[in-house]
């Protein structure tokens, strides 16, 4: 049984969705500007972008290289992120380095990564691995940081080596935070994905957008928009429901995302 | 102990730096990377330096800056005040909460298009691009940090006599500034990375437009000196952020 | 909480006395107006409590300072907050940091202070907005045994001067006879008041004297009988 209120809680983000659309055809029917069609006109132009076979392998061409770089960035990001949260040596080697780094808009390293590897998959997955890491390892930093000490002296009471004690500790202990992090990656993925697509305009979401828009077609740019609007809270809302089953023992957290560094 | 540490701390650290610079150096000095493709490190430096000089460059830096400082703003004043209120008022709270919801994980970009067609090419677009981006984080952790706020520190200003309304700006405001901070500076280092590939995207000036030139003409080491400006702009900021940081929380612990 | 009727005089000091759950924290909110109750009302000099108000200061275990004002501007803070001028609020509250033995702490932070200087602290913020009743909510609870008996001699003395009324929250037995005029037991679930015991020891009180008096000592020993029973009325075991 579902409680009213959790029901509510359900229901919310739906009906906050039919409101901001509602709020767009208002917008829309008010400003009576070619460039800016309504939410209705934009949501009949979706099965023509969903229908069109091109458009269609290109938009999960992306997906995967996105899958791919996040993937690759989860398994690299995790154990470096846990290594240095409990050794002061690693973190004294590797913090510096990523302070420099996170600043750099990673996306913007396209054009140069281009120059060197060619325009392939390579490229682009690269980009959206650079882009993802740093959330991740970040997050599992501060979470093996935060690990109780005594919790690893009773595991060394008990006879775990210091490899042990990462995995079946420290691990665990900072799973919550680690999937925080792993959150703010999926969505900077996503994020990371378009906007090279945007800067190389060879082809993926971020291009038909911009094609889009060069060609005029507009209800074709705001039906994009929708798309890739949808993805975000759709990898967001199915990561949340992973997050959520896989760390239930810890405390409630706040159903919101907290960061998007 | 710690005076022999640091040091240590230091070298350990500058170690992978210089490590990256000398691999650079080293794949140029062997000829397994081009100089045209990859130009060594001291002519990179070297040419950031000499551009830093000119009137030219220095317009660009400034429209990017003007734009990542009026998107920044704008992203302060909506992110604080809206996660003040929601935090504050439970009618508000349902209201922002789902649409917050649905908007934080929507990958900002993808709206500059429809930006681009609304408010034309100009910094209008860019500086809404920034906001938009800037906004969720600040508004978070404001809303995370006025709703942890001890209730026992309402009481005792309450207590003292102060009016329901004045508690927002006395005690909520002050006792989420921690938090406000931290969403602020994550704030500031998206700014500067959206204004950047916003610029890219398409734009007439900027370092970000700087850069796509650049690229267009195969010009390596103009494209790695907008890319370094724009990172030490960035690492500047969080610096002089952090400043403020330690002296707004001089109060608290562990700031 | 059910079935609370309590009537305390001006000027007396009373301890709520009961098991951790019986509700002596909720019944002092309640007065504080911090809380409303559910059903029945709290007055104050025959007025219904509807709210907070600066007749009534209230002292917490966790100290509640404001960590962004030093020593100084959180003792301020209440006389400002009554609309005192800045140079007189400064004065007074310097005068009370001294009093609570504080004196040269004034530009500190509270994270720079021990848990006994930050209660202090405490005392002296809600003393500076002269409240008619003091509301103690276990505020000695977090502290050291050592700190905390400094703090009970420190409550006294400063008590004596002008002889608030104040209501003391409090699971030490030993506490609550030490420092009371008045100790009111409390049960556990549903929480109600089991009886009132009233202390008849001389003041001012000096603790090497009272700990050999077999008056207090045999308060001591009956209250810690009693507690022992409305303990064990709550749990089964």
């Amino acid at each position: 049984m579902i409680s009213a209120a959790a029901l509510a809680k359900r229901v919310a983000p739906v009906f906050a969705c039919f409101g901001l659309l509602a709020v767009w055809q208002i917008a829309a029917l008010a400003l009576k500007n070619d460039s800016f069609p309504t939410a209705i006109e934009a949501i009949r132009a979706i099965p023509d972008i969903l229908g069109d076979k091109e458009a269609l392998i290109n938009i999960l061409a992306s997906l995967r290289r996105m899958a791919m770089g996040f993937g690759v960035a989860v398994l690299v990001s995790i154990p470096l992120g846990l290594l240095m949260g409990r050794s002061r040596a690693v973190a004294a080697l590797f913090n510096p380095l990523l302070m420099v780094i996170y600043p750099v808009p990673k996306a913007a390293l396209m054009p140069i990564i281009m120059l060197w590897l060619g325009v392939g998959d390579i490229t682009k997955t690269l980009v959206i691995f650079l882009g993802v890491s740093l959330p991740v390892i970040y997050h599992s930093f501060e979470g093996a940081k935060a690990v109780e000490e005594k919790m690893l002296w009773s595991g060394a009471a008990m006879g775990l080596s210091a490899m042990q004690r990462l995995v079946w500790i420290v691990l665990p202990a900072a799973l919550p935070e680690i999937l925080t992090g792993c959150r703010t990656g999926l969505v900077l993925a996503l994020i990371t994905m378009i906007t090279s697509e945007m800067i190389a305009r060879q082809s993926g979401a971020g291009n038909i957008l911009f094609n889009a828009l060069d060609m005029g077609q507009y209800d074709t740019v705001y039906a994009m928009i929708i798309i890739v609007g949808a993805m975000g809270i759709c990898l967001d809302a199915m990561f949340e429901r992973v997050r959520a089953r896989l760390v239930r023992w810890s405390e409630p957290q706040f159903d919101l995302p907290l960061s998007f560094s | 102990m710690t005076s022999r540490l640091v040091p240590m701390n230091v070298v350990l650290g500058l170690a992978p730096i210089a490590l990256v610079i000398a691999v650079w150096q080293g794949l140029v000095s062997s000829g397994l990377a081009p100089a045209s493709l990859l130009p060594p490190p001291g002519i990179v430096f070297g040419r950031l330096l000499q551009q830093l000089v000119t009137w030219t460059y220095q317009q660009e830096i400034a429209s990017t800056l003007f734009r990542l400082f009026a998107g920044f703003a704008i992203a302060v004043v909506l992110g604080v005040g809206i996660g003040i209120a929601a935090a504050a008022n439970p009618a508000i709270n349902a209201v922002v909460r789902p649409i917050v919801r649905v908007l934080a994980p929507l990958p900002k970009v993808a709206l500059y298009p429809a930006l681009l067609l609304l408010l034309g090419f100009g910094h209008g677009s860019k500086i809404t691009l920034v906001a938009a981006d800037a906004l969720f984080p600040i508004l978070l952790s404001t809303y995370y940090g006025a709703s942890s706020v001890e209730q026992k520190l309402i009481w005792s200003a309450m207590a003292a006599g102060t009016p329901r309304y004045e508690i927002l700006f006395k005690v909520v405001l002050p006792a989420a500034m921690p938090s406000i901070l931290t969403g602020c500076r994550i704030g500031l280092v998206i700014s500067c990375i959206v204004v950047f590939l916003a610029e890219m995207i398409t734009s007439t000036d900027g370092l970000g437009h700087v850069l796509v030139t650049a690229a267009r003409t195969f010009q390596a080491v103009d494209m790695f000196v907008p890319l370094i400006t724009i990172s030490l702009l960035g690492l500047i900021l969080n610096g002089l952020l952090g400043v403020l940081r330690s002296y707004l929380l001089r109060g608290f612990p562990e700031a | 909480m059910s079935d609370i009727s309590l009537t305390i005089e001006e000027g007396a000091f009373v301890s709520i006395l009961g098991p951790s759950g019986c509700g002596k924290s909720t019944l002092l909110y309640i007065v504080g107006g911090f809380v409303s109750p559910t059903s029945g009302a709290a007055k104050m000099k025959g007025k219904t409590i509807s709210g907070p108000g600066p007749d009534r200061g209230p002292v917490f275990q966790e100290f509640a300072l404001f960590p962004w004002k030093t020593v100084l501007g959180n003792v301020m803070y209440g006389p400002r907050q009554q609309g005192v001028q800045a140079a007189e609020a400064e004065g007074q509250s310097r005068a009370l940091i001294e009093m609570v033995g504080l004196k040269g702490y004034e530009n500190f932070y509270p994270k720079e202070l021990s848990g006994g200087m930050k209660q202090r602290v405490a005392l002296a913020r809600t003393l500076a907005y002269h409240p008619e009743v003091l509301l103690m909510d276990e505020p000695f609870g977090a502290l050291d045994a050592h700190t905390r008996t400094r703090l009970q001699n420190d409550l006294l003395n400063i008590w004596e001067r002008d002889r608030k009324t104040v209501l003391f929250v409090t699971h030490s037995v030993d506490e609550a006879v030490f420092l009371s005029d008045k100790v009111v037991m409390m049960s556990k679930s549903p929480g109600r008041i089991r009886q009132v015991i009233n202390i008849d020891l001389p003041r001012p009180r000096r603790r090497n004297e009272l700990l050999l008096d077999p008056r207090y000592q045999k308060y001591v020993v009956d209250i810690e009988r009693m507690f022992d029973e409305v303990d064990e009325t709550g749990s089964p075991l």
